[in-house]
């Protein structure tokens, strides 16, 4: 078989697979919320349920070009940074196509989508879109730094930007993983991680109760439908960029769903502890402790 | 006393005068007066122009006898000085004769002779 | 060869004779004079011609049959026949000027202009000290005899005030004659030259005296009040007479006395003059009446030249050089200002702007404010520079310090006075007629200044290498005015390309990219000048200037070369920016910074050229001396042109306000010279250390901060074309950075960015300039919803942020990814930090500018706007194209300017495989990246097209808005402040700081500039006691007591 069309089909399969992971693992997290707040809570697969019945729904309206196809340049950012990500460690395969660009291209594609669903988001004309906007940017602003100084700290620790050899120098024990040996850039990064996934107390953009969903807010039927994929995809994506970065990869699926899992949890449970920041507050916040914590990462891998 | 003769008189009454016409410029607020002060400056200015031309013992240099036409040089006062006196007095003429029109015009202008009237072009 | 006694001889005969015209015939007695002063104007031409050309002997004039000593004489050699040319050609021309004035007061007033110049020409002429004095008062009562031309209390009392002060010193010149004569024995200048001068105490105190009064002639500061007073209340003719001849011919007699004086007195009066040419300009800056102003600069000026003169034994033989160029650049050029302000009629500058209601009075105008700031082609930049040089070889630094501060004075306030005339929105309902006698002196003094800066020029080694022809066809231009845009337009983009095309190949490969910036580029952006309707005047010359200095600097093979096209760049798009509306403040401060800059850059290569054989560019790699301050003085200087933070507070108004295709010609192009200029500094000097740190460490750190204010800036501005200027600054800021790295990525992602940011930046600039074109409104939050409008200049928009923020896969994302290889290679973590920030921020602006305008909810004011002109679509179109080939095929751009940066840098070049990029660290495919993204993005949107395939468009305000329907664009889009808690949290680091501080400067400046006018009190005492404690300190100092 033609190697191009191989790897194309490993990275359908790559796809299918963190798809149907992702989703399962809303429906999980959304019922752990529920339980914390003393609720029922959802069907562990409602997520399914809420995709069909969008894709079913039969009124659809466009606000135009910019907004048709913003739910194409999300879905496109999360798929297209799953798979600039590699994905199971020693497995060719599962390296998609990580040959295309190292770290920086995978920091700076998450944008992508971002930019994108912002377009579409302001064509709507609705002005919670905008404000969810102004509010998404303004603290993604913040938390890169911290994020930025983590990444470049690792980058320093071991000299390269290419995300395999980062995880291929973890491997051989628990103690090898950069959360162990440098444990000021991972503290760095997994506060940084937290406004990433954006869920509270960093869940300005969204703010359910304030400006209902933020961007979305116009989204509706099959556009919403891709919007919820790239939901599954996107954050699974970051939680395998972390993993590889900080807990040594995975060399397995069983072991990346493992590993991202708790990772994940890490910001769920920070989510049902704290109340929601408002915009200034969660700036403020980063370019405080987590910033400084970044700065002393870089300079104690710069130094010592 | 001996070395104090007539040049040596003429020379501080010319400072003298000069000063004091420099003083009265300075002071005097009429403007009549200035000028007036103005032509004693020149005449102090004169008086030294006409010091410096001088020497002890030796006459004009006007060539009418014959005993001062062997040897000139040693006999007779330096000409040059006067002559430039002349020209002096000819152009401080003509200059008080200018500042005395311009007088003029400013009494028409403003009907005051105080020179401290004239500031309205300053800064 | 007439002798040039029948100079003196015509004058005089002329002048009785008129005595005997009759009361009525004015018009004969007018013409007589003209005709005498042509004469001898002529005569003294003839003498000069025939000195430069056949270098003949001095010629001596015997008055008597005696020889000198004993007998007046004359003397007429080069300098005496130039002087006299000079003083015999005002003369004719300021008559001509006045003649209805003059003939409306009388015959005794043509007799008053003929004896002025008379007298003067033998002051320059003859060799006897009291003959000097006895014409130099009749001039002084033939001048005030002209004073009272126009009869009024003011100009009355300044003529008194002008007899006594001038009757005090030459009292006092005589007083030094005569004790000269009591010991030297002689009244012959060259006689006295061969005694011993240093004989007798006497003698030095008679020969103080002497000088003093020269001096004070010169109207020294802060003896001089009553020469302002003549300057600011006569008639302007009178006072150009008094600048231009009477001024020349002391500047004369100073040269001519000058052997007399021991050399610390020498060195004194060049202190004087030096301290008279700062605070003369210092005053100059409050002044609002012209007349008086140009008062202040004339004396100033004067000041300079007495400096040089006095400091002849420092600079040697090329004194006479420097003192007649830029005496040559003064008498042109302020004669033609006060008989321009005698034209104007206004007393206050403001009201200049009646200026405009004729327009070859405002370019003659602009000539002469050119010539006298000594800017290029004039002849006073080649006397400045030299000044500079021999200054900085012979390491007089404080000298260059008050030379370059006393001439930025003059700069802002005679700048600002251009603003006026040709900006300044005061509307004065008069139609400025000139009469024709009053436009031929004009013209004929305009020309001469640019015949005198092409003589002065050619005379000098370097000078006459500069290639004048990019210059000589933007002024060509000047006379096609009367043509459409259409066909100038068209002859402009050809001239370029041709120049361009004949010129490419001797060029090297760091030469080809800048020149491809200004040239390629300059070509895209004057494709967008189609879209202009009429004639569109004062524009091709100006840009077409701009690019003739753009190229120069590319070409520039000497220092004087880059100094002279610097300053060419600087004056075309001065103009152009000058052009744009509400402009007068931004314009004003543009000069500014580019003035400060460029004396800063002229500093820098006087220290360079220390002990150097030559001038070349080369001269910079080999710096024994002050290398640090070189670099120090340089790197600035550029840097005032890249808007480095601290430096940029000019660049928002300008590039904003300007028009639709200036903006992009100022902002993605101009800003490119600063680069340039920075890489050929890096390239030739290395690194250079203050101390320990290096001061690439410290423009890093300027580099990144600059970078994070300006984008912050640009995410809190209303105005879209502010917000892109802004813009501008964070990016150059990027580019700063990545040159002070000193390495092989650093430089690859600086040049490389340069070029991607002119691509970016033009889009944007010229998509933005083509809304605002139709809109009538910069400020974003008044748009809103034009993607159906505009979708063409929308897709420009989109591309050129996506460009921008360097998302990827276009190829702004390269700029990015080499940063990040370089900064960790380098290990520069904290400004990477910095800097990656700063690259988050800007997608705060980036989305603002196109979610504020395209998208939303349109205005209903809006609903019939069209598309942007066409021919402003075009260039963005071109453009386009070529983003999308470099983002495709990355290599295409980056691998020749890594291979021309390999001589240089040789070490962890990138290398390549296909277009796959490795470096020591990592690697980046722009192909396959381009190829994964549309591909997927192509199979999501066939995917939502299927299931949507039946979507229906619905119409405004058809939205999920809780249950209610808006009704109002107004208050439904979401734009005014549009990052308000961003603001909240983190404005305060972009509080106006260093423009307050620029502002306190300017401020300060001024009040110290208004403090010392007040010793100018009016009245005329005051003025004698200037004049006599002037004398006692001077004398105080000179002999002991001090």
């Amino acid at each position: 078989m033609d190697p191009l069309i191989k790897q194309i089909l490993f990275a359908l399969l790559t796809i299918f697979i963190v798809l149907n992971y992702g989703l399962i693992v809303q429906g999980i997290v959304r019922k752990i919320g529920a339980r914390v707040g003393r609720r029922y809570g959802i069907p562990f697969y409602q997520p399914y349920i809420d995709i069909i019945k969008n894709y079913s729904k039969r009124t659809r309206i466009s606000h135009g070009i910019m907004y048709y196809i913003a739910p194409v340049f999300r879905l496109t950012g999360g798929i297209g940074l799953l798979l600039f990500i590699p994905v199971i460690f020693g497995n060719n395969m599962f390296q998609n196509f990580s040959f295309s660009g190292d770290l920086l291209l995978i920091l700076y594609f998450q944008f992508f989508g971002v930019l994108g669903m912002a377009l579409g988001a302001a064509e709507s004309g609705h002005p919670n879109s905008a404000i969810g906007v102004s509010r998404g940017l303004s603290q993604v602003t913040a938390y890169e730094l911290p994020l930025t100084l983590g990444v470049l700290s690792l980058a320093v620790q071991y000299n390269t930007l290419n995300v395999s050899e980062i995880v291929a120098a973890q491997q051989g024990g628990i103690l090898n993983w950069s959360f162990f040996t440098n444990p000021l850039a991972s503290i760095a990064l997994l506060l940084a991680f937290l406004a990433a996934m954006g869920r509270s107390p960093f869940d300005v953009v969204l703010a359910p109760q304030e400006i209902p969903i933020g961007p979305p807010t116009e989204f509706h039927s099959g556009f919403l439908g891709v919007l919820q994929l790239n939901r599954a995809i996107f954050p699974i994506a970051k939680l395998i960029l972390f993993m590889n970065l900080l807990f040594g990869g995975a060399t397995n699926w069983g072991e990346l769903i493992i590993k991202t899992f708790f990772i994940y949890m890490w910001s769920v449970f920070v989510g049902v502890a704290f109340p929601r920041f408002r915009v200034d507050q969660s700036v403020r916040w980063y370019l405080g402790v987590p910033l400084i914590i970044g700065v002393a990462a870089v300079v104690v891998s710069k130094f010592f | 006393m001996q070395n104090i003769g007539i040049e040596q008189i003429s020379l501080a009454v010319g400072f003298i005068l000069l000063l004091i016409g420099i003083w009265g410029m300075l002071s005097q607020k009429n403007i009549l007066k200035i000028i007036v002060s103005f032509t004693i400056f020149e005449t102090g200015l004169n008086v030294i122009l006409v010091v410096i031309g001088y020497i002890r013992n030796k006459t004009a240099p006007i060539l009418d006898t014959t005993e001062l036409q062997t040897n000139t040089a040693e006999k007779i006062v330096d000409p040059i000085p006067q002559a430039l006196v002349l020209t002096s007095i000819v152009i401080g003429l003509g200059v008080t004769a200018l500042l005395l029109v311009y007088a003029l015009k400013m009494h028409k202008e403003k009907k005051s002779l105080l020179i401290n009237d004239y500031k309205d072009t300053k800064w | 060869m007439v002798d040039p006694i029948y100079i003196v001889a015509v004058l005089l005969g002329i002048s009785f004779s008129l005595g005997f015209i009759g009361k009525k015939s004015e018009n004969i007695a007018g013409i007589l004079s003209l005709l005498a002063l042509g004469f001898t104007t002529l005569v003294s031409a003839q003498w000069f011609y025939n000195f430069v050309t056949a270098d003949i002997e001095t010629y001596h004039i015997f008055t008597t049959a005696f020889k000198p000593p004993f007998s007046i004489n004359l003397m007429m050699g080069k300098e005496e026949a130039l002087f006299t040319m000079m003083i015999n050609a005002i003369g004719l021309f300021g008559g001509l000027y006045m003649f209805d004035r003059l003939k409306a007061a009388g015959k005794n007033s043509f007799i008053a202009l003929l004896m002025l110049i008379m007298g003067l020409n033998v002051v320059v002429m003859t060799r006897d000290l009291f003959n000097l004095f006895v014409f130099l008062e009749i001039s002084s009562i033939a001048v005030a005899g002209l004073i009272v031309l126009t009869q009024n209390t003011k100009s009355i009392s300044a003529g008194f005030k002008f007899m006594i002060a001038t009757g005090i010193i030459s009292g006092l010149l005589l007083l030094g004659i005569a004790f000269i004569y009591n010991y030297a024995g002689s009244l012959n200048i060259d006689h006295i030259l061969t005694q011993n001068l240093e004989a007798a105490k006497g003698l030095s105190i008679a020969i103080f005296f002497l000088m003093i009064a020269i001096v004070l002639e010169m109207k020294p500061f802060p003896a001089n009040g009553w020469g302002l007073d003549v300057y600011s209340s006569a008639e302007s003719g009178v006072s150009s007479l008094l600048s231009s001849a009477y001024a020349t011919a002391t500047v004369f007699v100073l040269m001519k006395l000058l052997p007399f004086a021991p050399e610390n007195l020498q060195f004194l009066i060049a202190a004087i003059g030096i301290i008279t040419f700062v605070f003369s300009n210092l005053m100059g800056m409050r002044q609002d009446n012209p007349n008086r102003m140009l008062g202040y600069s004339s004396i100033s000026q004067i000041g300079l030249l007495a400096a040089v003169i006095g400091i002849s034994s420092v600079i040697g033989e090329y004194t006479y050089f420097i003192v007649i160029s830029i005496l040559i650049s003064h008498f042109l050029a302020k004669s033609g200002l006060f008989w321009i302000a005698g034209i104007v009629k206004q007393e206050s500058i403001k009201n200049w702007s009646v200026l405009r209601s004729n327009k070859l009075l405002l370019v003659l105008f602009g000539v002469f404010i050119f010539a006298l700031t000594g800017l290029p082609p004039f002849p006073g930049f080649f006397g400045k520079w030299e000044l500079v040089m021999h200054l900085a070889e012979t390491k007089n630094f404080i000298w260059i310090f008050a030379v370059l501060i006393g001439s930025f004075f003059e700069v802002v306030y005679m700048f600002r006075w251009l603003g006026y005339a040709v900006k300044n929105d005061i509307i004065i309902e008069t139609k400025l007629k000139a009469k024709i006698h009053q436009i031929i002196p004009l013209l004929l003094f305009a020309a001469a200044a640019f015949g005198a800066g092409y003589y002065v020029s050619s005379e000098h080694p370097y000078a006459s290498l500069i290639n004048y022809l990019p210059l000589a066809v933007a002024l060509g231009f000047a006379f096609i005015e009367f043509l459409p845009v259409f066909i100038k337009n068209t002859l402009a983009i050809a001239a370029m390309a041709a120049y361009f095309y004949f010129n490419y190949e001797s060029y090297n490969e760091l030469q080809v990219i800048f020149a491809a910036i200004f040239i390629i580029g300059g070509i895209l952006t004057l494709i967008a000048g189609y879209a202009y309707k009429g004639k569109r005047q004062g524009f091709y010359p100006f840009a077409l200037m701009m690019f003739a200095g753009l190229i120069g600097l590319v070409e520039a093979t000497t220092t004087l070369e880059f100094f002279f096209a610097w300053e060419l760049m600087t004056i075309g798009s001065y103009f152009l920016i000058l052009r744009g509306k509400k402009s007068i403040k931004h314009a004003l401060s543009y000069i500014l910074f580019s003035i400060g800059g460029a004396y800063l850059i002229l500093a820098g290569f006087g220290l360079a050229a220390i002990g150097k054989p030559d001038i070349s560019i080369g001269i910079l790699s080999n710096i024994e001396l002050y290398a640090p301050w070189i670099f120090g003085l340089l790197a600035i200087g550029f840097m005032t042109k890249t808007a480095s933070i601290g430096l940029h507070i000019w660049l928002p108004g300008a590039h904003a306000e300007a028009e639709a295709d200036v903006s992009p010609m100022v902002s993605a192009i101009l800003l490119k010279a600063g680069v340039f200029g920075l890489i050929m500094l890096f390239l030739a000097m290395g690194e250079q250390f203050i101390g320990n740190i290096s001061f690439a460490y410290i423009l890093s750190w300027v580099g990144v901060i600059t970078a994070l204010m300006g984008n912050m800036m640009a995410a809190f501005q209303e105005d879209a074309k502010r917000l892109l200027a802004y813009s501008s600054i964070g990016a150059l800021g990027y580019v700063l950075f990545g040159l002070s790295l000193m390495s092989h990525l650093g430089w690859l992602t600086a040049i490389s960015f340069s070029v991607t940011h002119f691509m970016f930046k033009a889009l944007l600039f010229l998509a933005i300039g083509g809304v605002v074109w139709r809109l009538k409104t910069k400020d974003m939050y008044k748009m809103g919803g034009l993607i159906k409008k505009m979708p063409f200049s929308f897709i420009s928009v989109l591309i050129g942020i996506i460009v921008l923020a360097g998302v990827p896969p276009l190829t702004g994302f390269a700029g990015k990814w080499l940063f990040f290889q370089a900064v960790v290679e380098k290990q520069w973590f904290l400004q990477g930090a910095v800097l990656f920030f700063s690259g988050i921020i800007a997608f705060l602006y980036c989305f603002r500018l196109i979610h504020s305008i395209f998208l939303g909810q349109p205005k209903d004011e809006h609903r019939n706007v069209k598309e942007a002109p066409f021919w402003i679509l075009v260039p963005q179109y071109a453009i386009l194209m070529v983003i999308m080939l470099f983002s495709m095929l990355p290599n295409s751009l980056l691998k020749p300017i890594g291979d021309m940066l390999m001589p240089y840098f040789p070490d962890g070049a990138i290398t390549w495989d296909g277009q796959m990029a490795t470096t020591a660290l990592g690697y980046w495919n722009g192909k396959t990246v381009m190829f994964i993204v549309v591909g997927v993005f192509a199979i999501v949107f066939g995917w939502l097209v299927f299931m949507n395939r039946n979507a229906k468009k619905v119409k405004q305000f058809n939205i999920g808005y809780a249950a209610e329907r808006p009704f109002l664009p107004e208050t439904t889009h979401y734009a005014f402040n549009f990052f308000a808690p961003y603001k909240k949290a983190i404005g305060f680091l972009v509080a106006p700081g260093i423009t307050n501080f620029w502002h306190r400067v300017d401020e300060g400046a001024h009040s110290v500039s208004d403090k010392f006018t007040k010793i100018y009190n009016g009245n005329a005492q005051s003025y004698l006691i200037h004049i006599v404690a002037f004398i006692l300190v001077i004398y105080l100092i000179s002999f002991g007591g001090f």
